[in-house]
């Protein structure tokens, strides 16, 4: 269901066509990372640290290089070191250790041989001598004052230090005088929370095929979220140049944040080149979760003041984030947006320390679910108390255009208010809550980015056009800039093939994060159809003996009075000689994204018994801005709840007291499965973002940052027991029960 | 290790490999066949990202020995269409845009043919427990699931 | 003279002035000209900070125009996942 403001008709943005991959994807043939072969390729396998901390004094591979099938063999000795300051300096640690393992599950060295299991025999043979050091898991060991460093290399970013620390960021945000506002509020409420770590749980392991010639031109197949990253960053690991390395996008089986780096590429093209033969190397599900970035952990402390009539007048914040092994920088920042309400006074503070566990990725709006969770359980505690609806409450306080981010710059257009009142007047908040259930809200928003993208759009001698362009398709995009191609040129949407190139045959276009494809590519694409336009009707009026004023572009036909109108097929079939070719590429470093805020509201019951927590219905509303594809908004807002239904009840990392993760398998990790769940209800919010040609506000990651306080919320209001530590999982409800 | 001679049908085909003893079916068909519609996404049999149906069960052919294959009949994503014509289930996901990355999407058809072949009516509560082996990550299940329910509708010919 | 609003991290160059006036003709002059009246701030910035300009927040926005009476926020740098 879709609540839109007044907006133009389309007549192809908005409608909800097959998508052009679909195809291959339900015949078996679309082709991801691993399901690539060349001829005479080596498998790898990597030696990985089994310990939390540790000094190698020695790793000696010579066994390894002897053994049957194995032509090649590298340790960090293999590849440039990087100046500690150096920006990629802790990705290039990371692919492989130098001289020091940071984490159970360390990439120490790596074996390519003729078969996988000559790879893995070869990697048993590989003798390392430790000096063990102290391994430290969580925050507090992290922040005492006496804590061993985690990576002596990390130097605080954005504050003085002096010197190596376990802190990797710190950021304050102030306005107002919370102190003061506290001691005026009729009421203030203060609460401790904290969350695990969880992994954005992709099915498909980071895979690649890389292939290195004689001449060190370097072919890379790899699944990622940004093939250019990958040739950058591939680039700056080797220390070899960017134009030998072409990087070609197989599809993507999932990345929601832990595909916008790389772990395998450098090791899989240092491989190869010494080899001489192509390398694929692909991860084991186990180290995937034993070796790539989950989310950090957290704990917080929210205290909010509010009046007796709901006015939320203060909030103070302090949050910790444990961020693995090296600087985790950027991904802070979501904290620090998420004052979606008024308040006037506000301190928010935020940190990072390090931990030996593995450097952590982005997941989908990161660091913003975690202080959602917070923020929204206390904001839920302040209506109990008030007997305020939880909508109202939100509505009384919510930001409008206009009114201060927490980070001090005014919103621009947002339809948080729009969300609330949808679900205020939607049908699972007027029906009564089922017996023996209860009902929670949350909300939540993240800000998008935008950054560039490049598009290039061919016409075709038949009318027909392809639109090409570098940003990997992870949720239905290419056909999302089929959609807004087709309502540029006034073609049918599947006279357009939508086509994600390689980095040799498109320009440069930033990873597909932050929810930017649709926003910034589809921008790409829409300045390219209009480039093409102006062209079109200068062909349209050569061919018609007019000046080119005298020409208008309506519905995919050149308009002239007194002329026929000329059909884009019969300019494209005299494009030789009006002129040569019809292509036009634009790029843009794109600005303006508009924020997506969301709303969520579920009905859960909780098994006083066992712990157990059912959900029976779910409603997420959010702001799309403009749904060009409205399945496929849809689809992320469904898939976004769900993983933060997950985040809430269930996943966690277990490590032991030396840092081995536990339950490094899918078993044990267990994410939300069909039978976990009723349908994920939704309803899309379209409040234009003005600085799109269509109004588009990505939409990718918001969903994920409300479920985990909307389920706690409901739970709160089914036992009276506020739940304040993620996960919600079955033992830990029954302890929270059990206290009195 | 040496190698075995493996004999048995996929997708209605005779054929025939190679395989080590400890060559699991999956790897066989990907790797030996170039079927690379099942994908490993666990290896452990948790994920059902390469489920087949052999002899008409539901299984993850990370977990079966290729050997093991001998003289069965075994049908993945890629058998199901009838030449040109897309099994229903493959259209429904199609028009109810039950995928967005795709990766888990072969394993689920797998899974919904086996449900759908045995069961033509089912429930939306059986429906989840029989996809319960299949982890998607991506759509939360919701539009998997009408998908099958409008596909058991076409299968049945009733034309809504 | 385009006003510059400093997050709290920063302030301790601008013995905690939140909002100060600066003068330039791009983001990038602004930088340099609070480089030098406070030492280390410019080079913070330039490190540690987009810039929001006219509601758009920039990562990289040396070269952007500005008018005498912009506004322009620094904030902590943007990602996304």
């Amino acid at each position: 269901m879709t609540v839109t403001e007044d907006r133009p008709t389309y007549k192809w943005v908005g409608t909800r066509p097959i998508r052009h991959d679909g195809y291959e994807k339900v015949i078996g043939k679309a082709r991801f990372a691993a399901d690539l072969n060349l001829p005479g390729q080596l498998h790898a396998a990597y030696l990985r640290s089994p310990h939390g901390h540790a000094r190698i004094i020695s790793i000696d591979t010579s066994t390894a290089a002897g053994m049957p099938g194995v032509k090649a063999v590298v340790t960090g000795a293999d590849f440039p070191d990087l100046d500690p300051t150096d920006p990629n300096f802790d990705v290039s640690v990371n692919v492989m250790a130098r001289g020091m393992a940071l984490y159970n599950g360390h990439a120490l060295a790596a074996v390519a041989a003729s078969t996988r299991a000559e790879a893995a025999a070869a990697v048993a043979t590989i003798q390392v001598e430790y000096e063990l050091l102290p391994v430290i898991l969580t925050l507090d060991e992290s922040m005492a004052d006496d804590a061993p460093l985690v990576n002596e290399h990390n130097i605080t970013r954005f504050v003085e230090s002096d010197g190596p620390s376990n802190l990797a960021t710190a950021n304050v945000l102030e306005r107002g005088d919370v102190d003061a506002a506290f001691a005026a509020a009729d009421l203030v409420v203060e609460r401790e929370f904290d969350t695990a770590f969880v992994h954005q749980g992709y099915i498909e392991p980071h895979g690649c095929v890389v292939d290195v010639g004689p001449n060190g031109k370097a072919d890379i197949w790899a699944s990622s979220q940004g093939h250019f990253m990958v040739r950058s960053l591939t680039a700056a690991i080797l220390g070899w140049e960017p134009s030998k390395i072409k990087v070609t996008p197989a599809e993507i089986g999932g990345g929601f944040g832990g595909k916008t780096t790389i772990y395998l590429e450098p090791i899989a093209a240092r491989l190869s080149q010494m080899s001489g033969r192509p390398v694929k190397l692909v991860m084991t599900r186990e180290e995937v979760l034993r070796a790539t970035g989950p989310a950090p952990a957290s704990q917080s402390r929210v205290k909010i003041g509010a009046s007796n009539d709901g006015e939320l007048t203060a909030i103070e914040c302090w949050f910790g984030y444990t961020v693995g092994c090296t600087n985790d920088l950027a991904g802070l920042i979501g904290a620090m947006s998420v004052a979606s309400y008024k308040f006037p006074n506000l301190k928010l503070e935020a940190i990072g320390m390090l931990t030996n566990t593995p450097k952590t990725a982005a997941y989908r709006a990161p660091s913003a679910p975690q202080a959602a969770f917070a923020i929204e359980s206390v904001i839920d505690e302040i209506a109990q108390a008030l007997d305020m609806d939880p909508i109202d409450l939100r509505l009384k306080n919510a930001v409008v255009e206009g009114d201060p981010t927490a980070m001090g710059m005014p919103h621009p257009r947002i339809g948080f208010v729009e969300c609330l009142e949808a679900l205020r007047d939607s049908d699972h908040y007027r029906s009564p809550v089922p017996d023996g259930a209860a009902r929670g809200i949350g909300s939540g928003f993240w800000f998008n980015i935008g950054e560039q993208s490049s598009a290039t759009v061919n016409l075709n001698e038949d009318g027909t056009a392809t639109v090409i362009t570098g940003s990997p398709d992870i949720g239905g995009s290419r056909t999302s800039m089929a959609l807004m191609a087709a309502e540029e040129l006034g073609i049918d949407v599947y006279s357009i093939t939508p086509v994600v190139a390689d980095t040799e045959s498109v320009g440069f276009t930033d990873v597909t994060e932050g929810s930017r494809a649709t926003f910034s590519t589809g921008m790409a694409v829409v300045n390219a159809c209009r480039e093409l336009i102006e062209e079109l009707r200068a062909r349209a009026a050569k061919i018609l003996g007019v000046e080119q004023d005298a020409v208008t572009w309506v519905d995919g036909t050149a308009v002239a009075d007194g002329h026929d109108p000329l059909p884009l097929a019969a300019i494209t079939a005299k494009a030789k000689s009006t002129g040569g070719p019809l292509t036009v590429t634009a790029s843009l470093n794109a600005g303006g994204a508009g924020p997506s805020f969301a709303v969520h509201c579920c009905d859960l019951t909780v098994d006083e018994e066992t712990g157990q927590v059912t959900i029976l219905r779910y409603t997420a509303t959010q702001d799309a801005g403009t749904a060009i594809h409205p399945s496929y908004v849809e689809g992320q807002m469904q898939g976004g709840t769900v993983q933060g239904i997950g985040w809430a009840l269930n996943e966690e990392y277990v490590f032991d007291d030396e840092g081995s993760m536990e339950n490094a398998s899918f078993l044990d990790y267990r994410i939300p499965v069909a039978s976990d769940l009723p349908m994920i209800d939704t309803i899309v919010i379209e409040v234009p973002n003005p600085a799109h040609p269509y109004g588009v506000r990505g939409v990718g990651e918001t969903g994920i940052v409300p479920p985990m306080a909307t389920i706690a919320n409901a739970i709160a209001r089914a036992t009276s027991t506020r739940m304040t530590s993620l996960p919600m999982s079955p033992p830990k409800i029954l302890a929270a029960l059990d206290t009195p | 290790m040496s190698r075995t001679h493996i004999t048995c049908t996929v997708n209605g085909d005779p054929v025939d490999f190679l395989a080590s003893d400890d060559t699991s079916l999956l790897d066989a068909l990907r790797d030996e066949l170039g079927l690379t519609g099942a994908k490993e996404g666990c290896g452990t049999g948790d994920c059902g990202a390469c489920s087949v149906l052999i002899d008409g069960r539901l299984n993850c052919s990370c977990l079966v020995f290729a050997p093991e294959a001998e003289g069965s009949d075994i049908v993945t994503v890629e058998g199901i269409a009838d030449g040109d014509r897309l099994h229903p289930l493959q259209q429904t996901f199609l028009e109810g845009a039950a995928l967005q990355c795709g990766i888990c999407t072969p394993g689920v058809l797998i899974a919904a043919k086996a449900l759908l072949d045995e069961n033509p009516d089912p429930t939306e509560t059986e429906i989840r427990y029989a996809l319960a082996g299949n982890l998607c990550r991506c759509t939360g299940y919701d539009k998997i699931i009408r998908s099958v329910q409008e596909a058991a509708v076409r299968l049945k010919g009733v034309v809504r | 003279m385009p006003r510059v609003h400093l997050m709290s991290d920063h302030r301790r160059f601008t013995n905690g002035e939140a909002i100060v006036e600066s003068e330039g003709a791009t983001v990038g002059a602004v930088i340099a000209e609070l480089e030098q009246r406070y030492p280390g701030l410019g080079e913070a910035l330039t490190h540690g900070a987009s810039a929001g300009v006219n509601g758009v927040i920039h990562s990289e926005p040396q070269y952007l125009a500005v008018d005498p009476d912009t506004d322009i926020y620094f904030v902590a740098p943007l990602t996304g996942g």
